[in-house]
C-alpha cells in the first residue's frame, strides 16, 4: 500500500477569497477521490486541474504537462484559466520556468514573476509554483500553478500541490503498470490460443494414446497403459489404456503400487514374467487377464513425469531385453509429450491467474465496502483454484473470534458464523498462523460442528496477516472427494491472502478512524457546553448545538464568520480578542459577558485552548458555559449573607443601647443607694449590673464570631508600647481578679518595647484569658508573663509571648481537646457554675491566628492552667488595613 | 468646679451620664446634636467637652474638627465617646482633633480619670 501523506492545512491564507479550513479539506478530499476514480491518464489530468480549481482552494491558473519521451518537450494535457493554449500545446525542452522542476525533480517557487506568463500572455506578473510529477524516480511531467499576485503562495500551498502531484503520479504509475500488465497478459493469451490452434493434437491424453498404440503394435504385445505423475499427490494417474481387458483410465496408483508404481519408485524398468504370481501386484488389476508385464518410468532428465506398461495376456509370451530396448524408444516421446502438456497447462493457468489478479486489484480499489471486497477476492480465488467454494472471515480482536463475512458455494451461506480460536480449519490457522490442508474434513478431528451439515471433502485454509498480525482467515473447499489440495493450490491461495488482508486492514483503519470521529462528534454534539473551533484567522470552523442554543446563531450562520465579531459587543470585544489571541498559544480561562444574536447579553465562563495537530497549531477551540444561573445563585447567597451581617450589626446596636442604659442606671443607682445607706438595695443593683455586663459580653462575642466567620473581621495594625498596653489591661482586669480574692503577678522583661499589630484584639485576648483565670481560680495566684522570643524558624518573625497561668481547677485532657471550639465550655455544668459564653477562647484563638500567632494550653485537673499566646512583633497583613505609622 | 459640656443625642445616656457627673461635683450642660454642641462650646463657658461621635445634624468628628480649627475653641479639651469599640475609632477620633477617647458603656472611674488628666493639663 502506498502511504498518502495528507497536506497539513493551516489557516495561512495568502490567497484572497479562499475558503475556510473545513472547505479546503473537503475540496482536497474531492480531489483525491476524483484522482482515485480515474480510469485513464487523461481523466487523471482533468481531475487534478479541476480539483485544484475549486473555489475553496482558490487556484485559478493551473496546467498539467507530460514529458514527450522522444523529444523532451512538455505537452499540455489539461489546464484551467489558459484560454490561449490548447491541449497538446508544446513547450520545448529546457524552456520556461517549469523546466527547472523537470531538471532536478523538485518543487520550484517563483514568488515574483516580472515578465508575462508563458501560458497566459495577459498575465504580466505574479507568482508561479512548478511541481514535478514523478513515477518510479523518473519525472514524467509537471504541475504548474500561477497567480496574478506576487508572493501568492505559502507553505500550505506547497503541501497541497505536492500532495496533488504525488497522488496524480501514483495514479499514473498504477494505470501505466496496469496497462502494461494487461498488454502482456493479452499477448500471452493470444500466443497460447495460436499455439493451441497450431498443435490441435496437443491434448495430452490423445498424444499419449497415440504413443501407446504405436508401442503396442511395434512390440506385438496384447496391450498397455500410460500414466502421468501427479507431483502434488505423489500418485500416478492412468491417462491412456489399450486392450488390457478394461479401460483403466483414471486409475490412480500410489508409488510402489503395481508395476507402474514400482518403476515410478525405482526409476528403473521392470519385467514381470507372471503378474498374478508377482508379490507387488495391485488389486486394481486383479480382474484383468494379464500374464507378463513390462514397465518403464517416463523421465525428463532424472525427474519422473509418468510411467508406461505393456502386457502379454498370452501365457506363452514373455518379455526380453529386445522388448526393453524398444520400449525405451517410446518412453522419451511420451515423457516429452507429458512435459509439453504440463508446461502449456501451467502457462495457461498462470495467464489466467494474472488476469484474475488484475481484476481483483481493480475491485479492491473501487470497492469500499469490506464484505463486498472480500466476496470479490473470494470469488476470484474460487474460480482460479478451481475449488467448489470458500469462505473469508475477519478476526475480531476484542472477542478473539473469527467472523465469516464472505461465503461462496460451500453448501450454505455461512456469513455471520463465528469461530473461536482453534475451531474448525480457519480457527486453527488463526491460532497457528500457518496454512493448513485437510484432505478429508469429516474425518478431521478439529472439525467444527458448524460445518457438520456441509458436503465438504477437503479444505485448504490460510491465515490473513498484516505484518505478522492476524486480521482474518481464508478457506477454500472441494466437495468432490476425488479432488484434494496440493502445494500449487497453496501457492495460489497465498496470492489472494495478502489482498484480502489489506482489504480488511484498510476497512479496520477506516472504521477505527470513523468510530473515533463519531465518538468525539457525539461528545461535542451532546455537550451542554457550547463548543466552537476556529482556524488561525479566528474564523469559525465548526460549532455544536449547545453553541447554537446559547448564542442563537445556526451553524450555517456561524461557520466562516469571525467569532469575536459574532458574539462580542463594543464593550467586551477587546477583552475577547485578547482571550482569543492568548488561546492560540496556551489555554486561557475566565469569566466574561458575550452577546447573543438577538443582542441580549449572557454571562459565560470561557475556556480557550489551542488545537495542535502534528505539533502545529492549526487553530483554537472555545468552550462557553452559561453561568447566568450560577451568578444568580451567588448573588442570592451574597445578598442573604449581607442581610445576615446587616441584621447582626443592627441587632447588636439595638440591643446595646438599652443595655447601656441598664448597666449605666444600675451602676448609678447602686452608687446613690450606697451613699444613702440602703445596703440591701445596693446588692440587688449589683446583680442587675453584673447580669447586664454579662449580656453585653455575650452580644459582643456573638458579633465578633459572626464577623470572623463572615470574613468581615479585619486586622487593624497600629504600633503601641507593650508595657502601657499591659498596664491598661491589668487595670481593667483588676476588679475581675479581686472578685475571687486572687493575686495577680505580672512578670515582664524590661526589653519589651513596642509591637505593631491589632491593639484592640490583643487587649481583648488578654482580658479574656485573665477573666477566665479569675473565674476558675479562688484565692489563688494568677501570673501574667510577657517576653520577647526568638523566631520559631530562621526567617520567621520576631515574637512576643504572653503567658497567663493560674492555680485554679485546671482541665482534663478530654476537656482540653474541645477547648477552642465555639460554645464548648469544658463541661455544660461549668457554665452554670462559672458563667461565660463559651465563645471567649474560640474568639481568642481566631484572633491569634489572624495576627499570625497561635495559642497553646497546658493544664491538668486540679493543678491550674497555663495559656500561652505568641504573636509576631510586626503583624503581616495587606497594606490596606494600615493607617497608623 | 469644672464645667462639662456633654454632647449626646441619646436622651437616656445624656440623663445617666449627666446625673453621675453632677453627683461627682461637676457642673454639666448638655447639647443634643453636633451643631448645638459647637454653638454652645463657642460661648467659652466650658472647661471640657464629652463628645458622642454619632450625632445628628453634624457628627462628632466634624464638630470636633470645627472646634479645633477655631482659634477661640482650639484649646478646649475634647474626649470622644463612641459606642463602637471598633479598631480605628480611636484613631479616627484622635485624627479629628479629640484629646482623648473612651468607649461606651461608660466605666465612670476610667472616664473620670481621663477628665481629670485633661483638666490638670489645661490648668
Amino acid at each position: 500500500m502506498t502511504e498518502h501523506a495528507s497536506p497539513r492545512l493551516t489557516s495561512e491564507r495568502l490567497i484572497p477569497g479562499r475558503g475556510g479550513l473545513a472547505r479546503r479539506q473537503a475540496a482536497l478530499l474531492r480531489l483525491s477521490t476524483a484522482i482515485a476514480a480515474a480510469h485513464d491518464e487523461a481523466a487523471i489530468y482533468r481531475s487534478v486541474v479541476n480539483g485544484l480549481h475549486d473555489e475553496a482552494l482558490g487556484y485559478n491558473f493551473i496546467g498539467v504537462f507530460v514529458v514527450d519521451e522522444a523529444t523532451g518537450d512538455r505537452v499540455l494535457k489539461a489546464s484551467v484559466g489558459w484560454p490561449d493554449v490548447p491541449v497538446d500545446w508544446r513547450v520545448p525542452f529546457g524552456k520556461g520556468l517549469s523546466a527547472r522542476a523537470l531538471e532536478d525533480g523538485k518543487l520550484h517557487y517563483t514568488a515574483d514573476v516580472t515578465r508575462a506568463s508563458e501560458y497566459l500572455p495577459s498575465l504580466n506578473s505574479g507568482s508561479e509554483v512548478d511541481v514535478p510529477l514523478r513515477v518510479d524516480d523518473t519525472t514524467i511531467g509537471v504541475l504548474v500553478v500561477e497567480s496574478s499576485e506576487p508572493n501568492a503562495f505559502g507553505a500550505e500551498d506547497f503541501e497541497i500541490l505536492t500532495a496533488a502531484a504525488n497522488q496524480a503520479s501514483i495514479a499514473i504509475g498504477r494505470i501505466r503498470l496496469l496497462a502494461a500488465e494487461r498488454r502482456r497478459a493479452d499477448e500471452h493469451k493470444a500466443l497460447l490460443d495460436t499455439m493451441q490452434d497450431l498443435v490441435g493434437e496437443l491434448e495430452l491424453s490423445r498424444v499419449l494414446q497415440a504413443v501407446l498404440e504405436r508401442a503396442v503394435s511395434l512390440l506385438g504385445v496384447t496391450g498397455g497403459e500410460v500414466a502421468i505423475y501427479d507431483e502434488d499427490r505423489r500418485e500416478l494417474v492412468v491417462v491412456a489404456s489399450e486392450n488390457i481387458g478394461k479401460n483403466s483410465t483414471g486409475t490412480r496408483l500410489a508409488l510402489g503400487e503395481g508395476a507402474m508404481g514400482a518403476v515410478a519408485e525405482t526409476l528403473e524398468p521392470l519385467i514381470i514374467p507372471s503378474y498374478h504370481e508377482w508379490l507387488g501386484q495391485s488389486g486394481k488389476y486383479a480382474d484383468v487377464t494379464v500374464h507378463a508385464v513390462m514397465a518403464a518410468p517416463l523421465l525428463i532428465g532424472r525427474r519422473l513425469v509418468g510411467a508406461i506398461a505393456t502386457v502379454h495376456s498370452d501365457p506363452n509370451r514373455v518379455f526380453g531385453p529386445e522388448d526393453l530396448r524398444l520400449v525405451n524408444l517410446f518412453a522419451p516421446q511420451a515423457a516429452i509429450a507429458i512435459e509439453n502438456a504440463r508446461l502449456f497447462t501451467s502457462e495457461r493457468q498462470r495467464a489466467e491467474e494474472q488476469r484474475a489478479l488484475l481484476a481483483t486489484m481493480t475491485d479492491l480499489s473501487s470497492e469500499l465496502e469490506l464484505s463486498k471486497a472480500l466476496q470479490a477476492v473470494l470469488e476470484r480465488a474460487v474460480t482460479l483454484l478451481g475449488v467448489t467454494g470458500g469462505e473469508v472471515a475477519i478476526f475480531d480482536d476484542v472477542t478473539q473470534e473469527l467472523e465469516v463475512v464472505a461465503s461462496e458455494q460451500i453448501g450454505k451461506d455461512s456469513t455471520g458464523t463465528r469461530l473461536k480460536m482453534g475451531e474448525g480449519a480457519m480457527g486453527v490457522v488463526a491460532q497457528t498462523l500457518e496454512p493448513l490442508i485437510i484432505p478429508s474434513y469429516h474425518e478431521w478431528l478439529g472439525q467444527s460442528d458448524k460445518y457438520a451439515d456441509l458436503l465438504v471433502h477437503s479444505v485448504m485454509a490460510a491465515p490473513l496477516l498484516i505484518g505478522g498480525r492476524l486480521v482474518g482467515a481464508i478457506a477454500t473447499v472441494h466437495s468432490d472427494p476425488d479432488r484434494i489440495f496440493g502445494s500449487e493450490d497453496l501457492r495460489l491461495l497465498n496470492l489472494f491472502a495478502p489482498q484480502a488482508a489489506i482489504a480488511i486492514e484498510n476497512a479496520r483503519l477506516y472504521t477505527v478512524a470513523r468510530q473515533q470521529r463519531e465518538y468525539f462528534e457525539t461528545l461535542v454534539e451532546n455537550s451542554p457546553v457550547a463548543i466552537v473551533t476556529l482556524d488561525r484567522e479566528e474564523q469559525i470552523v465548526s460549532c455544536n448545538p449547545a453553541f447554537e442554543r446559547l448564542f442563537g446563531y445556526t451553524k450555517q450562520e456561524a461557520v466562516g464568520s469571525n467569532l469575536d465579531a459574532l458574539i462580542t459587543t463594543e464593550a467586551t470585544r477587546s477583552e475577547a480578542k485578547e482571550y482569543t489571541r492568548e488561546a492560540l498559544d496556551h489555554p486561557v480561562h475566565g469569566i466574561g459577558r458575550r452577546s447573543r444574536k438577538d443582542g441580549s447579553l449572557v454571562d459565560v465562563e470561557v475556556l480557550g485552548v489551542p488545537v495542535i495537530v502534528d505539533g502545529k497549531r492549526v487553530g483554537l477551540m472555545g468552550l462557553y458555559y452559561d453561568i447566568t444561573e450560577l451568578l444568580r445563585a451567588r448573588q442570592a447567597a451574597e445578598d442573604a449573607n449581607s442581610a445576615k451581617s446587616q441584621f447582626l450589626a443592627s441587632m447588636s446596636h439595638e440591643l446595646r443601647t438599652p443595655l447601656n442604659a441598664i448597666i449605666g442606671y444600675s451602676e448609678m443607682v447602686q452608687e446613690e443607694v450606697e451613699d444613702l445607706g440602703h445596703d440591701e438595695l445596693g446588692a440587688d443593683m449589683q446583680r442587675i449590673h453584673t447580669a447586664g455586663k454579662h449580656l453585653l459580653s455575650l452580644i459582643n462575642n456573638v458579633l465578633d464570631l459572626s464577623k470572623i466567620e463572615a470574613g468581615k473581621m479585619d486586622v487593624y495594625a497600629e504600633r503601641f508600647e507593650i508595657r502601657a498596653m499591659l498596664d491598661e489591661v491589668t487595670a481593667t482586669a483588676r476588679p475581675l481578679i479581686d472578685t475571687n480574692h486572687n493575686e495577680l503577678i505580672v512578670r515582664a522583661t524590661t526589653d519589651l518595647g513596642s509591637m505593631r499589630t491589632d491593639l484592640t484584639k490583643v487587649r481583648q485576648i488578654l482580658l479574656n484569658l485573665l477573666s477566665n483565670a479569675s473565674k476558675f481560680t479562688e484565692r489563688g495566684i494568677i501570673t501574667l508573663e510577657v517576653a520577647r522570643e526568638a523566631p520559631l524558624t530562621e526567617d520567621g518573625p520576631q515574637l512576643v509571648s504572653f503567658g497567663v497561668s493560674d492555680t485554679g481547677i485546671g482541665m482534663s485532657p478530654e476537656q482540653m481537646d474541645r477547648l477552642f471550639e465555639a460554645f464548648s465550655q469544658a463541661e455544660a455544668s461549668t457554665t452554670s457554675k462559672y458563667g461565660g459564653t463559651g465563645l471567649g477562647l474560640a474568639i481568642t484563638k481566631k484572633f491569634c491566628q489572624m495576627m499570625g500567632g497561635d495559642i497553646q494550653v497546658e493544664s491538668a485537673s486540679g493543678r491550674g492552667s497555663t495559656f500561652t499566646i505568641r504573636l509576631p512583633v510586626e503583624v503581616a497583613l495587606a497594606p490596606a488595613g494600615s493607617i497608623s505609622d | 468646679m469644672a464645667k462639662i459640656l456633654l454632647v449626646e443625642d441619646n436622651e437616656m445616656n445624656r440623663d445617666m451620664l449627666s446625673r453621675r457627673l453632677i453627683r461627682k461635683g461637676y457642673e454639666v450642660a448638655m447639647a443634643v446634636d453636633g451643631r448645638e454642641g459647637v454653638d454652645m462650646a463657642r460661648s467659652g463657658d466650658y472647661d471640657i467637652v464629652l463628645m458622642d461621635m454619632s450625632l445628628p445634624e453634624i457628627d462628632g468628628w466634624e464638630a470636633t474638627r470645627r472646634l479645633k480649627q477655631a482659634a477661640e475653641t482650639k484649646g478646649l479639651p475634647i474626649i470622644a465617646l463612641t459606642a463602637h469599640a471598633m479598631a480605628g475609632d480611636r484613631d479616627r477620633a484622635l485624627e479629628a482633633g479629640c484629646d482623648d477617647y473612651d468607649t461606651k458603656p461608660i466605666d465612670l472611674q476610667r472616664l473620670l480619670g481621663k477628665i481629670e488628666a485633661l483638666l490638670g493639663q489645661s490648668t
